[in-house]
């Protein structure tokens, strides 16, 4: 049987293309260029977008969703998800608020909070990691628990602040140079410091192994469970951090404070490129996602568009990111 | 760092020695009274039947079971393997089919993955690992790119991978558990060079198969197990195939390829002109009733890929695909399934079969509407027919509700011949009908293949085991490049004639 001469492209148009295409294959660089076009389009179509106000502003309300992003990025690049950092943001406060309100130090108020927040961290980590049950169930009872008993405690209303310390209204409120603010000081000091635990710390590495490959990495002779478990604390008492931000924020606890926000950062890490399974994606990833739906929910506001327009236009980006990704990938 | 990358001093004596090993599961006696002993710098063959205990002796090394009595020492030294972490620390590394390295890290951090070289202040020490790496590469003397991620890599190139771990640890025991199930010629003769260099390097190597003519290649040594205890450990020299068969099996084959039917050359049945797709280029073909035609290629040829276009799962750019006067439209699955061509798929596991389902829904899965009226299966009919096949195809099952996960793949390979035979069928169309299938079960399928042919079937197979397309077709197509480059009847085929195509 004859052979027809091969017809196939010119390998080197082939190289070229995989030179000129080759940063777009790193996740990060695609994302850092979504929020550069973000940036440049509502500057274009608002004239008081590109403010330093209104930048530090964007920061400022994005670093909750940050700071409890980094926690979600833990868990999920562990191969398990945590929805309960909602509840748990919107439950802290009542401990803060409480101790202070009794007359209680705003550091004695911080650590209550923190200890409750660590608290369902670790019956999440334990039911999920140990007990081995699937860590979505696990913590939609827990994000259950903890709002009913919020609603229990609060009586549906809000416990306003009545001590007023000023270091308590800082703590959100506050602005380095009158200009930074302090919680986006603070989300991204976290952000770096879990970033290169993520990538230059052994711990780090085997939280990426424990989601790529748990088999391999019990082979490897890693604590797979106590990995997780540590994953579930380190998500809750940041989701504790992100909820004392947004007491002070508030200026009291709410009972209703958090709700929905596990799906707002879930959804930015899944815009920043982590896989719900396990074991890919980055911190800097999740960064950049929540800072790109925190630019078009703030530019979308200033063009006016109506929340509504808002949630339908986030999930279409949300969606058409990931299905670029899965196309990408393969 | 040389320092650390050599094997550690050990004194004289085996690298590791094995004595009355017993093992028992729940109703049978995996593993009795077996020995086994590696000397350092020689390739130790491990033969035997699914079964055999061959896997469970591996993970008794590995430390993934727990033996149940005997002593397993190390360079001398009694060694207890509890987890498989002490294995690796005692220096023994056994290289699973199934690769265990994390894909989504490079080919450096997989190396490394135990144990991360750290500086003083607890950080990775990045440089250091990829050095060592590359290092590690360049003693076996292979060539990769330790930055690679390794799931961008061949699967080849993986099992590198696991054996250059097996240096970072400095293991005095290399086990491989099928290492070439899965690598073309060309990769198989790169991993018995790369074997060579860790025997050279004094490691002493297990190499777990099931195909004989490797270990006539590569051992210096071989024992057979078989239903959990040793049968023979002698030198491969003092072996012939035949003999090693019959250790393995207990008794002679008469042949491996039976031949009961006398193709006289029936009607054409399937007929394939200028066939192309994506992969395919201009495919030309036909098969007779009662006739095997074997397709052989190399990895890439597009063996595969033609077994699915026949059947109607791979789009058709242009050619017509002609079953029994009735053409194969484009785009419709079920249509290749309506004319009655069958396809035993090449991964039986996520293709073929429904694991945790019993034999008799496995079988009739694609013959249900035979058993049905009114939408409502009969499963007296159903599993009737079903007993039918299981008898006389000799299917080892407890019974029909047996999940089929626990039969043997010989045995799930027979259950997959049934679903298609219960349809009626023209064609079937088989893809590596034997891989990961054991001596004694291949020549049960071998001789249920012959008879279908027997019967007025059209067999095409695709296979990469010479022996197995040579002892089986009537004619033999070769593949490279998704063309067919050559066309040999069966009379005029010779192993170089058909890799000089398969290259070409």
């Amino acid at each position: 049987m004859p052979r027809s001469p091969s017809s196939s492209a010119g390998p080197g148009g082939k190289d070229l293309m995989a030179i000129l295409t080759a940063p777009f294959r790193r996740n990060e660089a695609v994302l850092l260029l979504c929020l550069v076009s973000v940036i440049v389009f509502f500057s274009l179509a608002s004239s008081s977008f590109l403010t330093v106000l209104n930048i530090a502003n964007v920061f400022g309300q994005a670093s909750l969703a940050m700071i409890a992003g980094i926690g979600i990025g833990v868990v999920v690049l562990a191969g398990e998800i945590d929805i309960s950092i909602g509840s748990i943001a919107g439950a802290v406060g009542v401990p803060l608020v409480v101790i202070m309100n009794k007359g209680g130090s705003l550091e004695l108020a911080m650590a209550g909070a923190l200890v409750l927040a660590l608290m369902v961290g670790l019956v999440n980590g334990y039911l999920s990691a140990y007990l081995g049950i699937n860590s979505l169930i696990v913590t939609l009872g827990s994000m259950f628990v903890v709002r009913g008993f919020l609603y229990l405690y609060t009586g549906q209303r809000a416990i306003p602040d009545e001590r007023g310390l000023e270091s308590f209204y800082q703590i959100d409120n506050g602005r380095l140079w009158g200009t930074v603010p302090y919680p986006a000081l603070l989300a991204f000091a976290l952000l770096i410091g879990f970033m290169y635990v993520m990538r230059h710390r052994p711990f780090g590495r085997h939280i990426y192994a424990v989601g790529g490959n748990s088999d391999v990495a019990r082979l490897a002779g890693f604590s797979v469970k106590g990995i997780k478990f540590i994953c579930f604390v380190i998500s809750a008492l940041l989701a504790g951090i992100a909820g004392i931000l947004l007491s002070s924020r508030l200026g009291s606890a709410v009972h209703v404070a958090g709700l929905g926000f596990e799906f707002q950062v879930v959804a930015a890490a899944v815009l920043g490129g982590v896989s719900l399974a396990g074991g890919i994606g980055s911190l800097f990833g999740v960064a950049l996602g929540v800072l790109i739906l925190s630019f078009l929910s703030n530019g979308f506001g200033m063009l006016n568009l109506a929340t509504e327009w808002q949630l339908v236009v986030t999930g279409l980006i949300i969606i058409a990111a990931v299905a670029f990704d899965e196309r990408r990938r393969s | 760092m040389s320092a650390e990358l050599a094997p550690k001093v050990v004194p004289a004596g085996p690298a590791l020695a094995m004595t009355g090993i017993n093992k028992r599961f729940p109703g049978v006696m995996a593993l009795e009274n077996v020995d086994l002993t590696l000397e350092r710098g020689k390739v130790h063959a491990l033969m035997g039947e699914n079964g055999a205990g061959k896997s469970t002796l591996i993970k008794i090394l590995a430390g993934a079971y727990r033996k149940d009595s005997g002593s397993v020492r190390i360079g001398g030294a009694e060694a207890d393997i509890q987890a498989p972490r002490d294995a690796l620390r005692l220096g023994v590394k056994v290289v699973f089919q199934e690769i265990a390295l994390i894909s989504e890290f490079t080919v450096a951090e997989n190396i490394f993955l135990e144990k991360y070289p750290t500086n003083r202040l607890g950080a990775i020490d990045w440089p250091a690992i990829h050095a060592s790496a590359a290092a590690l590469f360049a003693r076996i003397g292979f060539d990769v790119d330790v930055t690679a991620k390794v799931g961008d890599l061949p699967l080849s190139q993986q099992q590198m991978v696991e054996i250059a771990r097996a240096l970072a640890h400095q293991a005095r025991v290399v086990v491989m558990d099928e290492p070439t199930s899965s690598l073309t010629p060309g990769e198989v003769e790169l991993l018995f060079t790369v074997i060579r260099r860790l025997t050279d390097l004094g490691i002493a190597v297990l190499y777990v198969t099931h195909k004989l003519a490797e270990v006539f290649e590569i051992a210096d040594t071989v024992t057979v197990l078989r239903d959990g205890r040793r049968i023979s450990t002698r030198s491969v020299s003092e072996h012939t195939e035949d003999s090693l068969i019959q250790d393995m099996i207990g008794r002679r084959i008469e042949t491996l390829f039976p031949r009961a039917r006398n193709n006289a050359g029936g009607v054409s049945i399937l007929s394939v002109e200028g066939l192309s797709t994506d992969k395919l280029k201009d495919i030309n073909f036909e098969v007779r009733a009662g006739e095997v035609l074997g397709f052989f290629g190399l990895m890439g040829a597009g063996r595969t890929e033609l077994a699915k276009a026949i059947v109607g799962f791979e789009p058709i750019r242009a050619g017509y695909i002609v079953v029994d006067g009735r053409p194969l439209s484009p785009h419709d699955t079920r249509t290749g399934v309506a004319l009655g061509i069958g396809l035993l798929t090449e991964d039986r596991k996520t293709e073929g079969l429904m694991l945790e389902l019993p034999v008799s829904k496995n079988a009739s899965l694609a013959a249900l509407g035979e058993f049905a009226s009114l939408g409502f299966v009969h499963e007296s009919r159903e599993r009737g027919a079903v007993q039918e096949f299981v008898d006389r195809f000799k299917i080892k099952t407890p019974s029909l509700d047996q999940e089929i996960q626990y039969l043997s793949g010989g045995n799930q390979q027979k259950v997959l011949l049934t679903r298609w035979l219960m349809r009626g069928l023209k064609v079937i169309v088989v893809d590596e009908p034997t891989r990961g299938i054991d001596v004694g079960a291949k020549s049960e399928i071998y001789a249920a293949l012959d008879r279908l042919a027997g019967d007025g079937l059209a067999v095409v197979m695709m296979t990469s085991e010479m022996p197995e397309l040579l002892g089986l077709s009537d004619r033999i197509a070769v593949m490279a490049d998704g063309r067919i480059t050559a066309m040999i009847n069966r009379d005029d085929a010779t192993q170089e004639a058909i890799l000089n195509a398969a290259i070409a």
